[in-house]
């Protein structure tokens, strides 16, 4: 469905990768591993249609994002959602900022006409915002200014807000690196409950345990390209590749 | 309840000089001070109005891109806060005069003129510490307004969302600058009153200093405890305002 095809970026001078193709298909979760600082956030933004690549191309369903006009690529990336590995909240309360998503996607006349209902207290919160809670565990939090929740909660806000417009495919970065046990827990449960609804999921990892839990295929990023690609199982079990077996056997450190 | 405590700060406003008329026997002409305190606040708040629907994107703008010389006009910006204002006032009082480039609208000791002053001055503090807010906004949370779907014009109005305390602030600052400043009013407004002693150009300030220079005290003590209850009510009611954009 979303496609990375012999993409390179860099970062000033230097290479951050060269050449690299990656996919995810409707209902499948990759996990992207790999050292930190291999460039899985740069993947996951290229991939977002939010960095340009400086070679290749990124594929939506066979569109060439970055050669369509920018209309086209507006929608194109209004089909994918993002998770930060910092959560990245609005000054606004938990509603507002599971909205968001859906408030840009509307009609100017019809987002005023919120905002005034907002003001005069009639506004009722839209189904996909109370669903997109009860997904993370959050439904008694609505009011709640996005400022007051803990760590664990503001970032699975943040998850919420992505799920809320129904997005085809979930571009996630290190979604659980700050969090405890039980937030990862949640936070893993809601993954799956994105593949359920055939959201393609990307997650960018350097737990492999996670990886192993969580993900359908696997994509071991090292030095600048892929090094291996493929189901989850053969991956951690059976790599073909000599440095993904050192790395994953922790022989190889960064 | 707000409301109610706007009212009791306006009534307030004409009692003090009022009250302090009657204990130190002012010589206040009918409609003296009130006319004043219009012309100031009509002066500052219009320039201040103003100065906003133009320093506000002008930050927007710089704050979303990257062009040779941002550096400098950043500094120009800065060093236009701190711009002596008698030498703006005497700048605009060239320019409205009869040979200067605003001459034909003849707008020579006019609360236009002051208002164009004011502008000048209000510009600068507004425009830079709305610039500050605006950078001062976390790069992820403008992040996360692109990727979830935003166009340029939704990241900027998220921006500006959590940038509004500091943007208050830079509008005070304006106002502050404003309605506190003696130089550039006295200059192009030239301080006038009509034959019946109601202001035509004279802001408190200037009634200030006017007074205090012919020994009037007690007349320029009220004034100026009118300029300050003037001053402290403006940035109450932005204040206030402030507290509900945090509850809600």
């Amino acid at each position: 469905m979303l496609r990375a095809v012999g993409v390179s970026q860099s970062r000033g001078e230097e290479a951050v990768f060269r050449d690299l193709s990656v996919g995810v298909d409707a209902g499948e979760v990759l996990a992207v591993i790999g050292p930190s600082g291999v460039g899985k956030t740069t993947l996951l933004r290229t991939l977002a249609l939010s960095l340009e690549p400086e070679d290749g191309r990124v594929a939506f369903d066979g569109t060439d994002a970055w050669k369509a006009d920018d209309s086209e690529r507006l929608s194109l990336r209004r089909r994918t959602g993002m998770v930060f590995q910092e959560a990245s909240l609005f000054d606004a309360s938990v509603a507002r900022n599971v909205e968001y998503g859906l408030r840009v996607r509307r009609s100017w006349r019809d987002r005023l006409r919120d905002e005034l209902r907002s003001i005069a207290g009639s506004k009722k919160h839209p189904h996909a915002v109370r669903e997109s809670l009860e997904v993370v565990g959050l439904t008694g939090k609505t009011g709640q200014h996005a400022g007051s929740l803990s760590g664990g909660e503001a970032q699975r806000l943040s998850f919420a807000r992505a799920l809320a417009y129904d997005p085809d495919v979930l571009l996630l970065d290190e979604p659980t690196s700050d969090l405890d046990p039980r937030n990862t827990a949640v936070i893993e449960d809601a993954i799956a409950e994105a593949r359920d609804r055939d959201i393609g999921v990307v997650v960018a990892t350097h737990d492999m345990h996670q990886a192993e839990r969580i993900a359908d295929r696997v994509a071991v990023l090292l030095g600048k390209h892929i090094a291996e690609v493929g189901p989850t199982g053969s991956v951690f079990e059976n790599p073909r590749d000599e440095r993904t077996r050192k790395f994953i056997s922790g022989e190889l450190v960064y | 309840m707000e409301r109610r405590r706007i009212r009791g700060l306006t009534v307030s406003f004409e009692a003090i000089p009022q009250a302090l008329a009657g204990v130190l026997d002012l010589p206040f002409p009918e409609g003296y001070v009130s006319s004043i305190v219009y012309v100031s606040l009509y002066v500052s708040l219009t320039a201040v109005a103003l100065s906003t629907l133009f320093s506000v994107p002008v930050a927007v703008a710089m704050g979303f891109s990257e062009f040779p010389g941002k550096r400098f006009v950043k500094s120009v910006i800065n060093a236009g806060m701190g711009f002596p204002s008698v030498v703006v006032g005497l700048v605009v009082l060239f320019a409205v005069s009869n040979q200067g480039p605003l001459g034909p609208l003849e707008l020579v000791f006019t609360t236009e003129a002051m208002i164009i002053s004011q502008f000048v001055l209000a510009t600068p503090p507004i425009t830079a510490i709305s610039l500050a807010a605006i950078s001062g906004v976390r790069e992820n949370v403008r992040d996360a307004a692109r990727v979830l779907g935003g166009t340029r014009l939704d990241v900027a109005l998220v921006v500006l969302k959590e940038a509004r305390y500091g943007i208050a602030t830079a509008i005070l600052a304006g106002f502050g600058r404003a309605i506190s400043e003696v130089g550039s009013v006295l200059i192009v407004g030239g301080n006038i009153t009509s034959a019946d002693g109601v202001s035509k150009t004279r802001t408190l300030t200037t009634a200030i200093q006017l007074e205090a220079r012919q020994g009037q005290y007690g007349t320029a003590m009220a004034l100026g405890a009118v300029l300050v209850a003037l001053v402290l009510a403006v940035n109450a009611i932005v204040v206030r305002f402030g507290d509900q954009g945090v509850r809600r």
